[in-house]
């Protein structure tokens, strides 16, 4: 089949389209090899997790008109520039393919980040900011060389509370420009955040103080 | 009054796919970043601005390129 060019704009979202549904089984097995990967190796956090703890591993996939969006980027008008030097690929995002490791309390995501820093040692850290202070949640860009090298992916390690408030938070405010720029939510959103990582810390402070050092899980022997 | 109701009030529609502020009867389009950016004055100023209404006038920071004039065009109409 002779390749088709871009003459114009819509063209341009409709070739996007195309190369996002050509990518997609790859796109697919490399959310699959991540998501395996880290439950493979986090099993002995998971098995010594206390009863109040948490750890959920999570992939998904990005959908089309998100990856669209992203490629696009805050750009104003919102459109592909049809002479943009180079065009424009989806093979430019960074996160086609990615996972999300939830856990509770926040002790453990520092232990579940190193433990996957060893085997993903050669991705690149791109951590997110969040609430008022300086806290970060690891995330590391790359690729799994046994699944594609063109299609990167992308693993984040999230406090668990903060990680449930984004999925409403990201539909919400970040894909929407208009909430994305205004001073007020970019202000509620703090305040969440900084509620959340309050109560975070208000229970290990509790545990810490009130319980000591929790009794072994039980259900290890 | 809020920048939202004077453009709304100017029959200026929010287009949500492009981001814009639109008004297809004077083929004005204003780009979201640029109503937070300017000050109230600069938009009723922009608003009754006369135009000769033969294309479309693109209020952005920063000015789109031709391609993307040409598309918005297409798009809006």
């Amino acid at each position: 089949m002779p390749k088709r060019t871009i003459e114009d704009h819509l063209e341009i979202e409709d070739l996007l389209r195309e190369e996002y549904f050509d990518l997609l089984p790859v796109v697919r097995r490399l959310a699959l090899q991540l998501e395996t990967e880290i439950r493979s190796l986090t099993p002995s956090i998971l098995h010594d997790l206390r009863p109040y703890e948490q750890l959920v591993v999570k992939s998904r996939v990005k959908e089309c008109e998100s990856a669209l969006n992203r490629l696009l980027g805050p750009k104003e008008g919102r459109t592909f520039d049809p002479d943009r030097p180079g065009g424009y690929s989806l093979l430019q995002l960074p996160d086609l393919a990615g996972v999300r490791v939830l856990v509770f309390p926040n002790s453990r995501l520092i232990q579940v980040g190193e433990t996957l820093r060893i085997r993903f040692a050669d991705w690149i850290p791109k951590p997110v900011k969040y609430g008022s202070g300086s806290a970060q949640a690891p995330k590391y860009i790359g690729c799994c060389e046994e699944v594609s090298r063109a299609i990167r992916g992308e693993y984040q390690v999230v406090p668990m509370l903060l990680g449930l408030f984004w999925e409403v938070e990201h539909a919400a405010v970040y894909k929407f420009r208009p909430a994305a720029n205004s001073k007020h939510m970019r202000t509620h959103r703090t305040a969440v955040e900084d509620s959340l990582i309050s109560f975070e810390m208000g229970m290990e402070i509790f545990v810490r103080d009130k319980i000591g050092v929790y009794p072994e899980n039980p259900s290890k022997n | 009054m809020k920048k939202s109701e004077i453009l709304r009030r100017a029959d200026y529609q929010y287009n949500f796919d492009r981001d814009l502020w639109v008004n297809p009867k004077v083929k004005k389009a204003f780009s979201i970043e640029f109503v937070d950016d300017k000050p109230k004055t600069e938009i009723v100023r922009r608003i009754e601005e006369s135009t000769n209404g033969n294309g479309w006038i693109f209020y952005f920071n920063m000015d789109p390129s031709d391609g993307v004039k040409r598309v918005l065009e297409e798009v809006l109409g």
